[in-house]
């Protein structure tokens, strides 16, 4: 199998040596931007939870000292360079290692004439099949591994004071999420070069599907598994910004950047509501005065009268989130699902080899 | 006209039972009858899509026989896929080899993928043909190609070789080479050898047996040496006594149009009438008689 497994990565060398390039450029990257950051040294008294304040007017802007660092922090951690690296090279590898290795592992051999070669040798077309998908999964894993990790080491970087493990701020392309995104794309794509026996095709549709898959997976995920563990925003006991007596008010509500949230739901009088929330404003609002136009023509302002009346509580919509410190839980669940669908794709290839001509 | 068989009452390497193989509208195979002889070198012969590359694709389970079945050493591949694999070398159409990989490589993978693959006996193969082994082949000539193919076919110590127009690409020298190196290895472990080509003069040396398909039908299926001597060649209406006329086509040169006879089963004497005047037929004059016979000879005339 040693012997299968060396000549695999042999015979698709240019894959082979594309794919491992890529990660370590993107782990190299990351890793020196974490440093870039890290060498700022900001100061702890910088850092006020899971941001730091940097915005000048807010009683707790720190000292001119710190408010250098944290302009020059802000100016690495918000950058162009950090933005590219973050969302186009580490959010786009899995998907570009999966689809580079995986389409051409049967699809090259069907178009370059070498599988009756291999087929007419091996009584089972499976097992030669497995055994590449072994050498592509020994190659991807730790390479993407590799680059997940940096990618954490750059997330906790950026974000100060908090445990990247206890966030779920990029948490998609970081950290073992970036690997079974890469087994994803690995294994669909390598489907899809065993059904149509094309790489070109089978590249362009992979690109396809995986672009879809990603757009719609939080979409999908919020709608289907992710809402029964999800908890109302208020109920965070640690959140700062919670009202003491638990209530919220419309467009009040707390946000935590560690938070994933799931979805939204609006109340009224503490019990969910379906209404028109523009409706009932438009019923409920004070009145408000004319706006007054200066002899420009343009409006100087709108003056609500607010009277004596105690602030209105309308219906106000709260978010439902999982909280950072359900990290690992919730990791474990979407690579769960992105095994299975890893595992169902390499099925379908399984099969489906086992069936086609190889010409 | 329905096939003429002959085949020998040996123990059958590879047997076909009412094989036919369709794709959509077009009939590659209809109803093949087939039996090669253990330890014979048969040359399938036909034209380009008569259905040979599809009759040995059926063999190594490629293809799915629509109706009928075959059977390779007594297994039939379709349902024993593995078990029938083991027991056939393949050389494909096209000197398929991985370009990335060195001949050494090749030999090293056939290993791992087939259990009984002889490595040293497909190296020494090599060796003699001064085919470098740390070569990539990618970079060896379409005859290196081809015998570096034939190696690993050999390396299996497989009972039967299906050899799919090996020596298509292959110039005379290399083609030459190719047929030794495959006549040796045959003569010395006793396999089975169908070599399929759409050149008579490929073949002609090399094999012992003659399968003709044309239009996916056996046109003929005896020894060589009975090719030859069953059928004659003349360029006059008047057949020799006793025989039948299988089809005619242009003769050398463009000239004539030639007829071949085939003489009656037991041969008639050479004293016969007409027969010492007609010419003794080559293999080629065989095949292209048998050919024009499955194209009806539409459209035969000479301006």
């Amino acid at each position: 199998m040693l012997t299968r497994i060396w000549l695999t990565l042999k015979q698709h060398r240019f894959e082979t040596i594309a794919v491992a390039a890529l990660c370590l450029i993107a782990a190299a990257a990351a890793l020196g931007e974490a440093y870039r950051l890290n060498s700022i040294q900001l100061p702890a008294g910088c850092v006020i939870g899971p941001r730091f304040m940097s915005f000048s007017g807010d009683p707790s802007v720190p000292s001119t000292a710190c408010q250098l660092a944290s302009d020059k922090f802000n100016a690495i951690a918000y950058g162009t360079d950090i933005g590219l690296l973050r969302y186009v090279l580490l959010g786009l590898l899995p998907f570009i290692v999966g689809i580079l290795f995986g389409a051409p592992l049967v699809a090259k051999e069907i178009e370059q004439g070498t599988a009756p070669l291999s087929w007419a040798l091996v009584g089972s077309r499976r097992r030669w099949l497995f055994g590449k998908m072994l050498a592509a999964v020994l190659l991807v894993v730790p390479l993407l591994l590799v680059a997940g990790l940096a990618a954490d080491v750059l997330q906790g970087a950026s974000s100060p004071g908090l445990d990247p493990h206890a966030t779920f701020e990029n948490f998609s392309s970081r950290g073992v999420m970036v690997v079974f995104w890469g087994l994803a794309a690995l294994f669909g794509t390598v489907a899809l070069g065993t059904l149509l026996g094309r790489t070109l095709p089978a590249v362009i549709l992979a690109l396809v599907v995986c672009f879809l898959a990603r757009g719609f997976w939080d979409v999908g995920l919020n709608r289907t598994v992710l809402p029964p563990l999800a908890v109302m925003q208020s109920e965070n006991p640690q959140d700062p910004q919670n009202f003491p007596n638990g209530q919220m008010m419309y467009g009040q509500y707390s946000w935590s950047s560690s938070d994933l949230n799931v979805y939204y739901r609006t109340y009224l009088d503490g019990k969910p509501w379906d209404g028109d929330q523009s409706a009932w404003w438009n019923e409920h609002q004070p009145v408000q005065t004319t706006v007054k136009l200066d002899p420009s023509g343009l409006p100087v302002g709108v003056a609500v009268d607010i009277g004596t009346t105690p602030q209105i509580q309308g219906p106000y919509t709260v978010p439902f989130v999982i909280h950072g410190d359900r990290y690992w839980p919730i990791v474990a669940l979407e690579s769960g699902i992105l095994l299975a669908g890893s595992l169902l794709c390499g099925a379908v290839a399984l099969v489906w080899v086992d069936r086609r001509r190889p010409y | 006209m329905g096939a003429e068989s002959g085949a020998s009452n040996g123990t059958a390497a590879l047997a076909a039972h009412g094989l036919s193989k369709r794709f959509r509208k077009k009939v590659a195979l209809d109803g093949v009858d087939l039996t090669i002889p253990v330890g014979s070198v048969t040359a399938l012969v036909g034209p380009n899509g008569a259905g040979k590359t599809t009759l040995i694709r059926v063999c190594m389970a490629f293809e799915r026989p629509n109706a009928g079945n075959v059977e390779v050493d007594g297994v039939d591949p379709w349902k024993h896929r593995g078990e029938a694999l083991r027991r056939v070398g393949y050389v494909p159409q096209k000197p398929a080899v991985y370009g990335g990989l060195s001949v050494e490589d090749h030999l090293a993978m056939a290993r791992s993928l087939h259990p009984g693959f002889d490595r040293d006996y497909a190296r020494r193969r090599l060796e003699q043909l001064a085919i470098p082994l740390d070569q990539r082949a990618d970079t060896l000539s379409g005859g290196q190609a081809a015998q570096l193919g034939l190696a690993v076919a050999l390396g299996t110590r497989a009972k039967v070789l299906l050899l799919d127009e090996p020596l298509a690409n292959l110039d005379p020298l290399a083609r030459r080479e190719f047929i030794q190196v495959l006549l040796d290895a045959v003569r010395s472990e006793g396999s089975t050898a169908l070599l399929s080509s759409h050149i008579v003069t490929d073949v002609e040396d090399a094999c012992d047996r003659l399968v003709i398909l044309g239009g996916g039908k056996i046109r003929l299926d005896c020894p060589l040496e009975e090719a030859q001597r069953t059928h004659r060649l003349t360029d006059a209406d008047s057949p020799p006594a006793g025989a039948t006329a299988v089809g005619s086509f242009l003769g050398r040169g463009g000239q004539k149009i030639m007829t071949l006879w085939r003489l009656a089963p037991d041969g008639a004497p050479d004293g016969a009438d007409g027969v010492a005047a007609a010419e003794a037929a080559s293999l080629e004059d065989v095949v292209l008689g048998y050919l024009a016979a499955g194209r009806g000879n539409a459209g035969l005339q000479l301006n």
